[in-house]
């Protein structure tokens, strides 16, 4: 539509023209329901309705033609000349050409007649009322409330019995009456108590994250009261089966958002082809003109299988079992123990971890508070992915856990509402600095909000949806509404405006704020940590008992003494009254008891005084603490769960939430559905709380015909196996993406995939079993110039090991690496240089993965090797090479600690150098050294040796050190070893 | 940059790794020392050019032509009084205990702490040809004002040092971004490998506020943190080791690596990313043996080791790691911040003392600073910036309300002075200022993205162009913001 006044002006000139030679046969007596809205159901409401509002008009509801567009008033109840509306379709200025159907002369007439007769309504609603909504209604003044009012007068609190979400729920009003007095904002409490300042009550703000009411939104409260609180019927903006004028079918064609097909596998010379997979590939390289490389070696084999499902080395039997099989299905065998390894489990995790942005702490603040339960959910990850949790029900547990079981009022809790519950820890990684302050606003909630749409678009959807929080995706057709729909889902949980908080102070959160851990857990656990108490609670009888033992010698001896220099006569009624017990004493011997209690009873401060007493107290008291302290509280889950009572979403326009926009509701990006298909949420039990959004939103993801979820993840296991995705940006599959390098070959895994029964290790198996994985690492000239990016698989790439690889591989190498697994992460000490680094029980480490993840003291040898950041996810690791690196491995004391473990460890088997040699090139590089590489070897060990005499020697006689020379020598080149590309890096 | 700047002794003593140590000079200056006038060869890839297949810190082309080509960022931790030190406002001594807390009511956090408009104790002045106005907080700062550009309206977002902090430092109020020096590192690389691109001179008496926060690299990755150079002690993590092993011990080590990555590498013809990590190895030796000489400052004369004020009790710190930081900027490191312990300027109480106490341990070294710049020609290519995260209100801040000789001044995000030397910058020049009562910046507001696209623009970045790729989306210093360079203060 057009505002321009120049524009206007000569429409009005043709107005009065056309006016007076009107020719009409119109309806009389027109009506809105009857005769107006079907001419603009017909002609107008494809370009101008609640979703595809052109010129920001919306003409599908009355409330919206009496609003207007940006030309403002559109309609004028009885004033044709004021009626912008009628001199655009009049002069057949609208539709525009070629985009409609004009309005015939008829259709002109009758909206004519209706405008003169003062737009009369068949069900005899004044037109005012809509007027009057289209200046100020619910929508405008509700989210004003959420925003200021309703922390402690909405769902959660009725202060002073006051709920101030809904025009009736301010006319019932509180303990001091109605909030509102219709027609008049100065006698309205609500508007009073706000300009003498009672409300909201200034020592409150801080601690429920309110702030003061602006002089704009209270103008706007009262126009609103002013005008009798005008209420217009707005339905939540959801998909319908009307189709959606955002999002066109050209949209949906992009290729990642079109469900995957199968294809047929390409004919190819089979001889080459070990399974399907390499049939793409090899199509894909001969219409180059190139060629697989070779196969590489047992060796080479071994080795790269162990560090990419594993992080670790192959140990020097399993090298030697191997290389040494003469079976045909040497391979696939070995291939299928390793899959099966726990340490399997602990390397894939850390890919998802990453990409759920996990950490043991809360970010967003200086301080970093830890999260305690954090480590519940990386130990469901490793557990997933080791039994080999199907990934459609891997992203149920994680996206709806609490919604797939009523973990509310369950029978009996079982070990699957509880991983359940751990599972939705994926949707409580983002940083988060709500629990940090004592001001917790709604923009820091936002924030939290937001990142965690970005991890899961990211995540799960390959899809970046962050722009669209401000505004409609500049490429991707993702419509700024789609983003808040998406948010909707998740509002049952994570509400703005019911937020919990990640620990709950509360003194801080002036009771309005729970926090967000439950206590739950199965009657076995429970069963077994009430036994290990009990257990714990027998040490502690003993320990007491001990101290007791000591106590009634003490007493007794001391009573003897007492005793004996009573006068007989009383000496064995007293004897008799303290060895009795006191309730059964008579008066008598109560009389007793008083006198000469100070005399014959030792106080705690005179059994103190007794050396041996003391010292055996101290003992028990500090062994009772330890026990105590071993004690294990129920633990806690850090999980999301949808309490039911969502706020309304608006959307924030300019992503700015005090400026709400449309009412929307739950719903998924239109463009990977037919844009017709409403979301709905599944009706959940009558017992569960939940709204049942985000179950619909998981089910919707393991549809078989998404067109994302299958593509996105077999791409990720791909680019990890492969180290660069069929899609290289592996989470972006939007326009901005990268195409498929083999798009018939992402959407055959895909299916695969789905078809396996969504099995991670289906895939693993497909990918590792290929020709294309167990190609050679080498480079020629001609693949440097004929496929530089190995974009065509022409080999596999040599590949840096991960932060964790480097560190487990050392650790493991040096005989240090501790086997136990899961559990509260590792503790890090922090040194006044900023070093930090794990600390190690009686020498021995564990995984990486157990080391806590602080935001702020990350592992500084992770670091060094490009662990990355959580802010708010990883989602693919960057790989740097600077000397820092090599001052790391070649200097760090725990470095050359290790080194100096290696080195003893083979030292205990074999004194023979050219043996020592062996057994650490097979340790380190699961292979036999040549006999060029032993000959250096062993000439570098007497070298080294002769240094570290002549070293010695070279000290003054007090100094010098009665070593071990060989060990040490053993030392260094065990260290140098670690340090050699061939163990940093993998064919 | 010349080969006598080497210690030549402790070179040719550790140089013992199997190439000479005159041939190991050659090579280091040759191949990695290029001096920074040296023409930019048309390989060197540009700051800025979809994603990068491997990350370093070599040196990368810039935007625009380059005035600066290093930076010293002085870091003054806690919120220097731009009233007291820069910005003379006679209103505040005509009404001096005046209430003013109506007009100022939304900035005082602490209100029962609030007493009237509180007079500067320093005496202001004109200075130099340009005539700055510099408060006798800081005399030295005097002889040195015709170098300076003072922007005195520079506004911050939040009144709590931490969010100012990661906002002045990385763009945002909140940590986990990278901070300008990563920016800087991951746009331009260094031009010397041997030492790291961008380095951090923290006070060996503690760190500041938000700790290693204030250099972190955020999502760019890792290489590009601030590594931190202790001037005291062993200036890098790992540089050398905490027990070494012997002369002759480390020596084999290292030709023995040599001997076994030469195999591993002949086996595997074509590979770069073993050239680049056998270079690595190479170039962590050289780090070595130049970390050590570029942060000996006893290679300096006796008179700048005095006009920096090294060996005085109250300026010896600081002096000592201004030097470095001058050594270092002659070595190619590309972005040097030089930070405070704790937060010297945050003058709550005891206004005067407090600003004397803060001003008596920087203002020499950083006066000597800009002079040494200025003589050894080296004040062209180098931008010095000075300021800290915020400035402080007008009025006073006391425990009783009433005793005005004592009374501090509390945070005043709203309006503050930072000044920056060298590089392309307009000398004397003083730019925007605050109201009449020095509360808010009036004349001309810089916001904190102005002015990184500022110190961007001088090294020859643009600070829409410079950006990584995050998730589909590109990300930058000035993030959303649409910031201008300060063009006024530009030569």
């Amino acid at each position: 539509m057009c505002g321009d006044n120049k524009m206007r002006k000569t429409g009005l000139c043709a107005l009065v023209f056309l006016i007076v030679n009107v020719v009409a046969h119109a309806a009389d007596n027109p009506t809105y329901e009857k005769d107006i809205a079907p001419i603009f159901q017909k002609k107008c409401i494809s370009c101008h309705n609640a979703s595809n509002q052109k010129g920001e008009l919306d003409l599908s509801t009355p409330f919206g033609l009496f609003k207007g567009g940006e030309s403002q008033s559109t309609l004028v109840s009885g004033d044709l000349d004021a009626s912008y509306l009628y001199e655009l379709v009049h002069s057949r200025f609208m539709p525009p050409d070629g985009e409609g159907e004009p309005l015939s002369d008829v259709e002109v007439h009758t909206i004519e007649s209706w405008i003169k007769n003062k737009t009369p309504f068949a069900d005899g609603t004044d037109p005012a009322s809509f007027i009057a909504a289209s200046e100020v209604n619910q929508h405008d003044i509700q989210p004003i409330m959420l925003l200021r009012c309703t922390v402690c007068h909405g769902n959660r609190r009725q202060e002073g019995g006051l709920d101030l979400r809904t025009k009736a729920s301010m006319l019932q009003g509180g303990k001091s009456g109605p909030a509102i007095v219709l027609g008049k904002p100065e006698e309205s409490l609500v508007i009073k108590r706000m300009a003498t300042e009672q409300m909201p009550p200034r020592d409150k703000l801080l601690p429920s994250g309110v702030k003061v009411m602006p002089d704009n939104e209270v103008e706007m409260l009262k126009r609103w009261i002013e005008l009798g609180g005008p209420e217009v019927k707005v339905a939540p903006d959801i998909a319908t089966a009307s189709g959606d004028p955002l999002v066109s079918e050209e949209d949906r064609q992009h290729w990642s958002f079109r469900k995957p097909v199968r294809p047929a596998l390409p004919v190819t010379k089979m001889g080459d082809a070990y399974n399907a997979l390499d049939t793409f590939v090899i199509q894909k390289q001969q219409e180059a003109g190139l060629a697989m490389s070779v196969e590489a070696s047992r060796a080479v084999l071994i080795r790269r299988v162990y560090f990419d499902l594993t992080g670790l080395p192959p140990s020097l039997e399993q090298v030697e079992a191997f290389v040494n099989d003469t079976s045909p299905a040497a391979y696939e065998e070995m291939v299928e123990r390793v899959l099966a390894l726990p340490a399997y489990g602990e390397r894939w995790a850390r890919y998802w971890l990453d990409a759920a942005g996990y950490a043991d702490s809360e970010g967003k603040r200086s301080a970093d508070p830890i999260r305690k339960s954090a480590w519940r959910y990386r130990d469901y990850v490793i557990r997933a992915f080791s039994k080999d949790l199907p990934y459609s029900e891997f992203l149920r547990q994680q996206i709806a856990g609490d919604e797939l079981l009523d973990y509310s009022n369950p029978e009996k809790i079982t070990q699957q509402h509880v991983d359940n519950l751990v599972a939705t820890g994926f949707l409580r990684m983002a940083p988060d600095g709500t629990g940090s302050d004592v001001v917790n606003s709604v923009a820091e909630r936002m924030e939290v909000v937001a990142d965690e749409i970005d991890i899961f678009s990211s995540t799960v959807l390959g899809l970046t949806m962050k722009c669209a929080r401000c505004h409609s995706h500049k490429y991707d057709p993702i419509p700024q509404r789609d983003y808040y729909r998406l948010m909707a889902v998740f509002q049952g949980a994570y509400d703005v405006h019911d937020w919990l908080k990640p620990t709950a102070v509360p003194s801080q959160s002036n009771g309005v704020m729970k926090n967000r851990t439950l206590s739950f857990a199965t009657p076995e656990s429970l069963a077994e940590i009430s036994q290990y108490n009990n257990q714990q609670q027998v040490r502690i009888d003993a320990e007491n008992a001990r101290l007791q033992k000591l106590e009634v010698s003490l007493q007794q001896t001391h009573l003897a003494k007492g005793l004996a220099l009573l006068p007989e006569v009383i000496r064995e009624d007293v004897k008799l009254t303290f060895t009795t017990a006191g309730k059964a004493h008579t008066e008598i011997q109560r009389y007793l008891h008083g006198k000469f209690k100070e005399m014959l009873v030792l106080s705690e401060k005179q059994l103190e005084a007794d050396k041996a007493y003391a010292a055996l107290k101290k003992e028990v008291d500090d062994s009772v603490k330890v026990l105590n302290d071993g004690k294990r509280a129920v633990p806690t889950i850090r999980a999301l769960w949808d309490r039911g009572e969502p706020s309304p979403t608006y959307i924030y326009v300019r992503g700015d939430h005090t400026q709400s926009g449309r009412l929307v509701g739950p719903g998924v990006p239109s463009v990977l559905t037919d844009g017709k298909t409403p979301f709905q949420p599944v009706s959940l039990e009558h017992s569960m709380a939940g709204t049942g959004r985000r179950l619909a939103l998981a089910n919707w993801l393991v549809n078989e015909n998404h067109p994302l979820t299958a593509r996105v993840m077999v791409n990720r296991i791909w680019a990890n196996h492969f180290g660069r995705g069929i899609v290289s940006s592996v989470d972006n599959f939007g326009k901005l993406g990268s195409l498929p390098s083999h798009p018939e070959l992402l959407d055959w895994l895909a299916l695969e995939f789905v078809e396996s029964g969504w099995s991670m290790k289906h895939m693993h198996r497909l990918m590792l079993l290929s020709r294309t994985y167990r190609q050679v690492s080498s480079l020629s000239e001609k693949l440097i110039i004929e496929d530089p990016e190995n974009v065509l698989l022409t080999r596999m790439p040599l590949r840096r090991l991960s932060a964790e690889e480097v560190r487990d591989s050392i650790i493991s190498v040096a005989g240090m690496l501790e086997q136990s697994r899961f559990g509260e992460p590792d503790a890090v000490n922090v040194r006044k240089d900023g070093l930090v680094t794990a600390i190690a029980k009686d020498g021995a480490y564990r995984r990486s993965v157990y080391l806590r993840q602080r935001r702020k003291e990350m592992p500084s040898w992770l670091e060094t090797f490009d662990l990355p950041q959580m802010n708010p996810a990883c989602q693919i690791r960057s790989t740097s090479n600077v000397a820092q690196q090599a001052l790391y491995l070649l200097n760090s004391e725990m470095v050359r600690e290790l080194a100096g473990q290696f080195a003893k460890r083979i030292m205990s088997q074999t004194r023979e150098l050219p043996v020592q040699v062996e057994k650490m090139y097979l340790d380190v590089y699961s292979r036999r050294p040549l006999q060029e590489e032993v000959e250096l070897s062993v000439e570098a060990l007497m070298q080294l040796k002769t240094q570290w005499e002549e070293h010695n020697n070279s000290l003054p006689q007090n100094e010098r050190e009665n070593v071990d020379l060989e060990l040490k020598a053993l030392t260094i080149y065990g260290h140098t070893l670690l340090n050699s590309a061939g163990f940093l890096y993998v064919d | 940059m010349s080969s006598k700047q080497f210690n030549r002794r402790g070179f040719f003593e550790r140089a013992a790794d199997g190439i000479g140590g005159a041939a190991l000079a050659t090579l280091a200056l040759e191949e990695f020392l290029p001096a920074a006038d040296l023409p930019v060869a048309p390989s060197i890839q540009p700051a800025t050019g979809g994603p990068r297949r491997g990350y370093d810190t070599l040196p990368r082309d810039t935007h625009h032509s380059a005035k600066a080509k290093a930076v010293i960022q002085l870091f003054m931790n806690g919120g220097p009084s731009q009233v007291d030190l820069f910005e003379p406002k006679p209103l505040l001594d005509r009404r001096h205990g005046e209430d003013y807390f109506n007009e100022i009511a939304e900035d005082i956090s602490s209100p029962q702490a609030a007493g009237g408009l509180l007079r500067s104790p320093f005496k202001f002045k004109q200075h130099g040809e340009c005539g700055a106005w510099v408060s006798d907080a800081l005399p030295h700062l005097h002889e040195v004002v015709d170098d300076l550009a003072f922007i005195k309206s520079m506004y911050n977002n939040h009144p709590n040092h931490e969010p100012a902090l990661f906002k002045i430092h990385s763009g945002r109020l909140l940590p986990g971004r990278p901070s300008i020096g990563a920016w800087v590192s991951y746009g331009l690389g260094s031009v010397n490998q041997n030492l790291p691109a961008y380095v951090v001179l923290d006070d060996p008496r503690g760190l500041p506020v938000n700790t290693v926060q204030s250099w972190q690299n955020g999502f760019l990755p890792p290489v590009y943190q601030g590594t931190r150079v202790r001037s005291e002690g062993a200036p890098i993590l790992n540089l050398n080791a905490e027990n070494p092993y012997p002369e002759g011990v480390t020596s084999l080590q290292r030709d023995l690596l040599r001997k076994i990555d030469r195999l591993h590498l002949k086996r595997r013809p074509n590979q770069l990313q073993l050239d680049a990590r056998i270079n690595s190895y190479e170039l962590a030796a050289r780090m070595q043996l130049e970390a050590a000489d570029v942060l000996d400052i006893n290679q300096e004369t006796k008179e700048t080791l005095e006009m920096y004020g090294v060996g005085n009790k109250d300026t010896d710190s600081y002096a000592k790691r201004c030097l470095m930081a001058r050594r270092m900027v002659e070595r190619g490191v590309r972005y040097v911040q030089i930070f405070m312990s704790g937060q010297p300027w945050d003058s709550h109480n005891g206004l005067e003392g407090s600003i004397r106490s803060a001003a008596g341990q920087t203002d020499q070294p950083v006066a000597a600073l800009v002079k040494d710049l200025k003589q050894r020609g080296l004040l062209d290519d180098v931008l010095v910036v000075w300021g800290g995260e915020f400035g402080r209100l007008p009025i006073a801040q006391m425990k009783d309300k009433k005793n005005y000789a004592s009374a501090g001044r509390d945070h005043g995000p709203r309006g503050f002075t930072l000044w920056m030397a060298g590089g392309g910058v307009k000398p004397g020049v003083s730019f925007g200022g605050t109201d009449e009562v020095g509360y808010a910046a009036q004349d001309n507001p810089v916001s904190i993205a102005d002015w990184h696209a500022t110190i961007l623009h001088l090294l020859g970045l643009h600070h829409h162009e410079l950006h990584f790729e995050r998730n589909g989306l590109k990300e930058r210093l000035t993030d959303t913001f649409k910031p201008r360079v300060v063009q006024e203060v530009l030569a």
